[in-house]
């Protein structure tokens, strides 16, 4: 009977624990085949750019030997890294750098600035200007963009590179993001501050500025990508290679009668590396500001 | 520090005197579309003009292609036109009707325009008053492609020239073998790939329905409801409906390489004559190019493509002239058209192209232009045109009602140009 007591248990777990292992490796089949089924366009876009065959790169598209390459070569690369031009990639490369940077830098002050004015100026009407803020947020770009095409334009400011930064620092979206990120900080902190004698501009740069490094890196990610992938702007308002950025540089490559998919495919890896790595950079605080407002939620 | 100061000087002066030369040159904007190939050979010319032209500043604008309207469009608002644009041939009515473009013909040099194949004045004429627009190099055509070994296999009758092209039974006939025929996946390409957002199911399927007696719109009245929606029409769209159907039609998903892919699984392929280049280059000997079929009693085929205008805001139009007349005798650009296998609008350009020459394997895409080529409806509504008829051939091809979709076309084309006055003076074209 006692043996009986004492093996019955031990059986239990025995069969919970295979079958917990069980699962447990159904679960991480599961994920690795999600995982591999989202990585393989990168990793199809990777090994195409490493053969120097538009037509071979075609045909091999609708099989599995689109994941390899028996011959691999930099030729792609090569071709492409000129930065002098109309076909100057490494300079189009650099444009879209200064554009990025440029862009995220201003508008991480600006929006910041802003959202922290919405949380805690003194501002008559504070929650009317919040409202328009988020209503602005609506307003799809598409349906501004010629007007701002024209008034850029009378601004003599066509094939700069403030054009292609201006019109985007201020973003609703930020902030309110920003806004929403201040506002939940307590109110304790701004006071005693403002006891000490601190200048608003001093609390928002001294206090408020280095608590938000999960809000900072959100936006200057989701900023930076935006800002990155940015294709009828620039095809707009850019004439020549003194400030056209990549994205609007590779789309000389799928002309009217033939695609480059070699060169298009080199070039995308190149694109790929600078979000890639602002991402890698800031992903830390980026998930935990998610996190975050997902539990304050 | 004296002679610091003194050099700072100097210096400045001479970055003054440099500006100052710099503006005294006459800058003449080109904006154009192209892949890197053809971005290359117009950003050489420029070079090469401005060395022979050191008071000209050649600046080339590139729009993307998929982009280029709405580049123009926005070139346009901003009053920003270039002196020189590229554009798709059919659009030109449009454009000289809106006031954006000059007629060429007294700032081209005269033996281009004594050059040019009647094709390509075609192109570049605005029906109104008859004057020209717009200069190109090249024009286009389609051709059907065949595989050697699949027509073999089924026996079937290879055309020597345009005046024999397959009859509408035997191109059907043959589709129905080739079905069967083992090895072929599908019987034919016609490059369903290139979706909607491109011109080409108005450029190449067009000329197959009017080949049957059907049109985008009668080119007298300017009126689509009983042309476009006409019997003819929807018997025209029902048959191609039919071969989609029957499977025998590439679909889109697959792409736009059936038929020299891998093992070669589509055995013909309505193609442009770029298309050409990549399948000899994959296929070899194996490739046959015949002319389009006959579907009813005429055959017809397109023509147009990208070609030179002079904008009407431009303030150095004789300089524009100029310089396009100099872009078109470039030798070392024609020597990359031909590498491209541009398909000639200059007599002088067809004649030096192995290709199109007599006895050349494009030879009968050439003498479409001369026999069969008819253009697309040249009215300033064009762009409805095209976006109302690409969108209904769609909604048929994913198996909708012919005649539903093509009413609706029409009444929208209809509309547009109702809504427009009948774009005056085309409503006195009767």
């Amino acid at each position: 009977m006692s043996d009986l007591v004492l093996t019955q248990p031990a059986s239990l777990a025995i069969a919970r624990g295979n079958g917990k292992r069980s699962l447990r490796i159904v679960q991480s089949l599961c994920i690795l085949i999600i995982a591999l089924v989202m990585i393989s366009p990168l990793f199809m876009l990777l090994i195409a750019s490493l053969k120097d065959d538009r037509f071979r790169i075609l045909a091999d598209m609708g099989s599995f030997r689109a994941f390899w390459v028996s011959d691999p070569t930099l030729s792609n690369y090569k071709e492409i890294a000129h930065f002098s031009g109309e076909l100057a990639y490494g300079r189009y490369l650099f444009n879209s750098l200064v554009i990025l940077v440029a862009t995220v830098v201003s508008g991480l002050i600006v929006n910041s600035m802003a959202g922290f004015v919405l949380a805690w100026g003194s501002l008559r009407g504070k929650a009317t200007l919040l409202a328009l803020v988020v209503a602005l947020y609506v307003i799809p770009q598409e349906s501004i963009i010629m007007p701002l095409v024209v008034m850029m334009s009378r601004a003599g400011l066509t094939d700069t590179f403030a054009v292609q930064i201006l019109p985007w620092v201020a973003s609703p979206l930020y902030v309110f993001l920003f806004y929403q990120f201040f506002a939940q900080l307590p109110k304790e902190l701004y006071e005693a501050a403002e006891m000490d004698g601190a200048s608003a501009f001093r609390i928002y740069r001294s206090i408020y500025m280095p608590l938000s490094l999960p809000a900072l890196a959100t936006v200057s990610i989701l900023m930076g990508i935006e800002s990155w992938n940015q294709y009828l702007w620039p095809t707009l308002v850019t004439q020549t290679d003194y400030a056209r950025p990549i994205a609007v540089a590779i789309a000389t490559f799928f002309g009217q009668d033939s695609i480059y998919w070699d060169r298009a495919m080199a070039a995308s890896v190149l694109m790929m590396i600078p979000v890639l790595i602002l991402y890698l950079a800031f992903q830390r605080w980026f998930v935990s500001s998610f996190v975050g407002s997902a539990v304050k939620g | 520090m004296g002679n610091r100061l003194l050099s700072t000087i100097f210096a400045s002066a001479a970055l003054v005197a440099t500006a100052g030369f710099a503006e005294a040159k006459t800058v003449i904007h080109v904006m154009h579309q192209g892949d890197p190939g053809w971005v290359k050979a117009y950003g050489d010319v420029a070079a090469r003009f401005e060395a022979a032209n050191p008071d000209v500043d050649i600046e080339m604008i590139y729009a993307p292609h998929d982009a280029y309207n709405e580049k123009f469009s926005a070139a346009v608002m901003a009053k920003q036109l270039p002196d020189i644009m590229e554009l798709d041939a059919p659009f030109l009515a449009n454009y000289v009707w809106s006031g954006y473009l000059q007629a060429v013909k007294p700032l081209i040099d005269k033996d281009l325009l004594d050059d040019m194949t009647d094709s390509n004045i075609a192109q570049g004429t605005y029906p109104i008053d008859k004057d020209l627009y717009a200069i190109g190099l090249t024009d286009s055509s389609v051709v059907l492609y065949g595989n050697k070994k699949y027509l073999e296999a089924i026996g079937a009758r290879i055309p020597k020239s345009v005046d024999d092209a397959w009859t509408r039974e035997e191109f059907e006939g043959y589709l129905e073998k080739l079905s069967k025929l083992e090895g072929v996946k599908w019987p034919i390409d016609t490059f369903r790939g290139y979706g909607i957002k491109t011109e080409w199911i108005t450029y190449a399927y067009g000329p197959l329905l009017e080949s049957a007696g059907c049109d985008l719109i009668d080119r007298k009245t300017w009126k689509a409801s009983g042309t476009l929606d006409g019997e003819a029409c929807v018997k025209a769209l029902t048959m191609m409906q039919d071969w989609v159907k029957k499977g025998w039609v590439v679909p889109t998903s697959s792409g736009t390489n059936q038929f020299y892919a891998e093992g070669q699984p589509a055995a013909l392929a309505m193609g442009g004559h770029w298309f050409y280049a990549e399948a000899s280059a994959a296929m070899k000997d194996n490739v046959v190019v015949m002319p389009l079929p006959k579907i009813g009693d005429k055959g017809v085929s397109p023509n147009g493509t990208w070609i030179w205008g002079i904008s009407a805001t431009s303030e150095n139009p004789e300089i524009a002239g100029k310089f396009l007349s100099f872009l078109l005798k470039d030798k070392d650009y024609r020597e990359y058209a031909k590498t491209q296998s541009a398909y000639p609008g200059l007599k002088s350009f067809a004649a030096a192209s192995p290709l199109y020459a007599e006895g050349g394997p494009l030879a009968i895409a050439f003498e479409q232009a001369s026999k069969t080529a008819i253009a697309r409806p040249p009215h300033p509504a064009y762009p409805t045109i095209t976006s109302a008829f690409m969108q209904a051939v769609d909604k048929i091809f994913n198996g909708g009602d012919a005649q539903e979709a093509l009413t609706a076309a029409a009444k929208k084309i209809d509309e547009d140009i109702e809504d427009n006055a009948g774009y005056p003076p085309f409503d006195e074209q009767q």
